[in-house]
């Protein structure tokens, strides 16, 4: 078992220096708020993932969830979790104080997530739906609905989910079937089948609120008639006592990873006696569920992120202490073994762990702050950033999930024979790890997202603010001589993104949208790169700073100097990979496009 | 009920401690801190006491500066109020000057109940609860795993040796040092972090109580890490002669033979 899995440094770094969390305090909304607290607040995060997660990894994902009669038994640390995130007030810690919450800025909040995915994935996500869950009744909800749920949930009582998918509809949601049927009592009578719902039900918690999206009877076809629904699988009756409300648990899924994160499939109105409550208007399910999507997706950004993190730091322990062959200009055969971290492909595959966990991480932050910053602002401010949250947000999905894996894959590389078995974490975070290119919106989706609506929002303001932002830190970078030559590199960067943009819109403009989206993934992957060495740039700079100043010293003068070796490493290793992804979109060659023959025989 | 929870701050337990150059404590600049790891359990008896007996938490911490970070701590995890011991030159070391200095910080302040971690990480006396008791004129029990207030006294379960356990009464006010892992220990919560900054700590300077800081008495000479005295020896030959060696050595050398 490794010792650790995030570094405070880091991430307080990050929060203050980098992303200054500070300039919010300004605002009303977060004014009671300074830097000592917050740094109480992420102190304190890090000891209760220490005492109720991190000793408990390996454990969840060996005591696999079981299934039986329709009963869900999980680790009972599930209960402890919920019980003291409920009652600690950090389920409800980014909402209004009227409603029992905290008002804790985003940018400290998804720390949270951060730390604790970090931590044990297994056991994060319980609380964190029922927060998001609990954030739509608050948003949309009325007011008896909020009566009956919030405080439950918002104390860690009862489980929320978000109920989507169904077997027939996962990317395509318009395409759900659940239906809703009004009666005359003001309830909905819900039906259908929801599939691969996380933490839809187990042993020990009261209650479950699923989140459910359904099409009311006679809806519009696709997602304009999709509406949102509160169904609990407990009801309270007219006594005010809980009473059985029709959702089944059907079965559970047995995965590659995350095995102590239950995922069940719900049979919804079996014995068609499962009430629905609306929430908000008729057919605007889909639109407020993208309240919780889109914070969820920068959940899972930060949880690969977490899980990231906590991989290197186990695989820099190991590679401290391994000892193996000796150093390529040392063949006296007589001398010891030297520690493999000595060796430059270790270190290769250490300094991308690192570069891919802290760089996803400090975009994270980057789109947290935007949120932040939106929910303070008014008028254009508001819009712009709001345009850039929303371009980001498929990047900062996607990154710390698809990059995440393979910085895990390197992890795993370094433990060698060590890292495939399992006295070593390493084989259980490259299976946590995987899920999260799959849910909240598969990688593909993401890219679709980014390249079909986010760069073109608002006639294409979105990403000229980018550009914008970008532009900004580039300006800082060049005055650094330093820094000068990087930010030389990231100018030429975002100029082959601005091409390869271009060379798709002109194939928009053709009206072939299949073969302008053909090449989402990779436009997404290309731009995700560009969009972490901003950040790495954005981290150099701040480094630079305090390394000119010449005021630190041991450990810390080596965290800055870390920092500015990291930047390096990202540009000359990872970021020159645009060529050959923008060689392939602007090929001309269209060969993933379905042709008359298949030829994949 | 007024109740005060002594707490200490040392160094982390992962630090990487360097001596100071006169040998007599750690260079601390590299170094950080935090609350004591057996105070936590105090505290969280304490608070819990608090609770059920509509009762009021003092910490009181004494060191220099830095110690206001965990006075802050302990305030965060609900803790009411602090006094904080100004010691700026951590002027002794001695358990006994350091009670007497504590001891007169407090003594107007008519504590109900006074409670302390088992002892400290960092030197490890255990004794400075137990003086203060002495000083105040309290009874005090030490490794205390329950307690149970009644009317004017208090009954606590001591662990004893060997799995054996005591069961005693002391007339309040009392002093007890709470045994580690007897409970939950507290957490912070942002409420209790916004609300730590309004709470009051008291600053009291250590050089101003009239408490001779420097007797003499008790005189730290050295800290040293320890010296390597024991040593492997391999021994070679063939099976004969190995064992031969063998019960030479346990002759001459362990006279055990
Ligand atoms: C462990 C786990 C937990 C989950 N938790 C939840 C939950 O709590 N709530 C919930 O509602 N759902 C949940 N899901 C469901 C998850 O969001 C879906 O699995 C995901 O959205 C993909 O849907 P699908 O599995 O039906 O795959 P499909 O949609 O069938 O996709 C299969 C592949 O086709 C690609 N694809 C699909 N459509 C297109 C297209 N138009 N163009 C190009 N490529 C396309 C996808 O990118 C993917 O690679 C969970 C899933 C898992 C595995």
């Amino acid at each position: 078992m490794a010792s650790e899995y995030v570094s405070l440094q880091n991430i307080k770094f990050l929060l203050h220096d980098v992303h200054r969390v500070e300039d919010l305090m300004q605002y009303p909304l977060y004014a009671d708020y300074d830097g000592d607290s917050i740094d109480m607040i992420i102190d304190t995060l890090k000891e209760l993932a220490d005492e109720y997660l991190f000793p408990y990894l390996e454990e969840c994902d060996r005591f696999e969830v079981q299934y039986e009669n329709g009963k869900v038994k999980v680790h009972p640390q599930i209960l402890k979790v919920m019980q003291m995130m409920g009652e600690n007030g950090w389920i409800g810690a980014p909402y209004p104080v009227e409603v029992g919450g905290m008002q804790l800025p985003h940018m400290v909040a998804i720390l949270n997530e951060y730390i604790f995915a970090a931590a044990n994935n297994n056991l994060n996500g319980y609380p964190s739906l029922t927060m998001g869950a609990a954030g739509l009744i608050i948003s949309f909800g009325n007011e008896e609905l909020i009566e009956t749920y919030l405080e439950k949930m918002l104390t860690g009582k009862w489980q929320g989910t978000m109920a989507l998918t169904e077997p027939q509809a996962g990317s395509s949601l318009s395409d759900i079937t659940t239906i809703a049927v009004p009666t005359y009592a003001g309830h909905y009578q819900i039906k259908g089948t929801k599939t691969f719902i996380s933490a839809g039900d187990y042993e020990g918690i009261e209650n479950v609120v699923h989140l459910t999206l359904a099409k009311i009877e006679g809806a519009p076809a696709g997602a304009k008639g999709i509406s949102l629904f509160v169904v609990p699988k407990s009801r309270v009756g007219a006594d005010g006592k809980l009473q059985p409300n029709g959702v089944a648990t059907a079965g559970i899924f047995h995965k590659l990873g995350q095995r102590g994160y239950v995922t069940t499939q719900l049979a919804l109105g079996d014995d068609d006696n499962c009430h629905g409550y609306l929430v908000g208007e008729p057919h605007h399910g889909l639109a407020y569920m993208f309240q919780m999507m889109n914070a969820s997706r920068i959940s899972v950004g930060s949880h690969g992120a977490g899980i990231a993190s906590a991989a290197y730091h186990a695989s820099l322990e190991f590679a401290r202490e391994r000892t193996q062959g000796r150093r390529w200009n040392d063949r006296d055969l007589t001398l010891p073994q030297t520690e493999i971290v000595n060796h430059p492909d270790i270190r290769r595959m250490l300094f991308m762990q690192k570069a891919i966990a802290e760089g996803g991480l400090s975009l994270v932050l980057q789109c947290t702050r935007y949120e932040d910053l939106h929910a303070v602002s008014d008028g254009e401010e508001k819009e712009k950033y709001y345009l850039l949250l929303e371009l980001l947000t498929p990047l900062v999905k996607t990154f710390p999930a698809d990059a995440g894996i393979q910085s895990v894959s390197h992890g795993l590389q370094v433990l060698g024979g060590s890292g495939f078995c399992e006295d070593y974490p390493l084989e259980q975070y490259y299976r946590d790890i995987r899920i999260m290119s799959i849910y909240e919106g598969t990688t593909g989706m993401q890219s679709l997202d980014l390249l079909g609506r986010k760069v073109q929002l608002n006639k294409g303001l979105a990403f000229k603010l980018f550009l914008g932002e970008m532009q900004q830190t580039m300006a800082e970078a060049a005055d650094m001589p330093e820094l000068q030559k990087y930010a030389g590199q990231l100018k030429s960067e975002v100029e082959k993104l601005v091409g390869v943009t271009k060379h798709l819109g002109k194939i928009a403009a053709t009206g072939d949208i299949e073969l302008f989206l053909a090449d989402a993934t990779p436009y997404q992957q290309m731009f995700s790169l560009v969009a972490i060495a901003w950040q790495w740039l954005k981290q150099g700079i701040t480094a630079n700073k305090v390394l000119q100043a010449q005021e630190k010293q041991g450990d810390d003068l080596k965290f800055y100097q870390s920092k500015l070796h990291t930047l390096k490493f990202f540009y000359v290793y990872e970021l020159p990979k645009t060529e050959a992804l923008a060689a392939a979109i602007t090929s001309g060659e269209n060969l993933t496009v379905l042709k008359d023959d298949d030829l994949l025989i | 009920m007024k109740i005060a929870i002594l707490l200490k701050q040392v160094p982390v337990k992962d630090a990487t401690l360097e001596l100071s150059g006169d040998n007599t404590w750690i260079d601390e600049d590299d170094v950080q801190f935090e609350i004591n790891d057996s105070d936590h359990y105090g505290l969280a008896e304490a608070l819990n006491i608090a609770k059920a007996n509509d009762g009021e938490v003092t910490v009181v911490t004494m060191g220099p500066d830095r110690v206001k970070d965990s006075i802050k701590q302990a305030l965060a995890k609900g803790a009411h109020k602090a006094i904080h011991i100004d010691d700026e030159e951590m002027s002794s070391t001695d358990p006994l000057t350091r009670a007497k200095v504590i001891a007169e910080a407090i003594k107007d302040e008519n504590f109900d109940l006074i409670l302390s971690g088992l002892q400290s990480d960092d030197f490890g006396y255990g004794q400075t609860g137990v003086l203060i008791a002495e000083i105040l004129g309290m009874p005090h029990a030490t490794l205390v795993v329950e307690t149970e207030i009644l009317e004017g006294k208090i009954k606590v379960k001591r662990e004893l040796e060997g799995g054996w356990f005591q069961n005693a009464e002391l007339p309040l006010p009392a002093l007890l040092s709470i045994q580690s892992g007897l409970t939950d220990i507290p957490y912070a919560t942002i409420k209790g972090i916004m609300m730590a900054k309004k709470k009051p700590v008291a600053e009291v300077d250590a050089d101003d109580l009239g408490v001779d800081l420097d007797t003499g008495a008790f005189k730290l000479q050295k800290i040293y890490t320890p010296v390597k005295s024991k040593e492997t020896v391999v021994l070679d030959g063939d099976a004969d002669s190995i064992v031969s060696q063998l019960i030479d050595k346990l002759k001459n050398e362990a006279k055990v033979l």
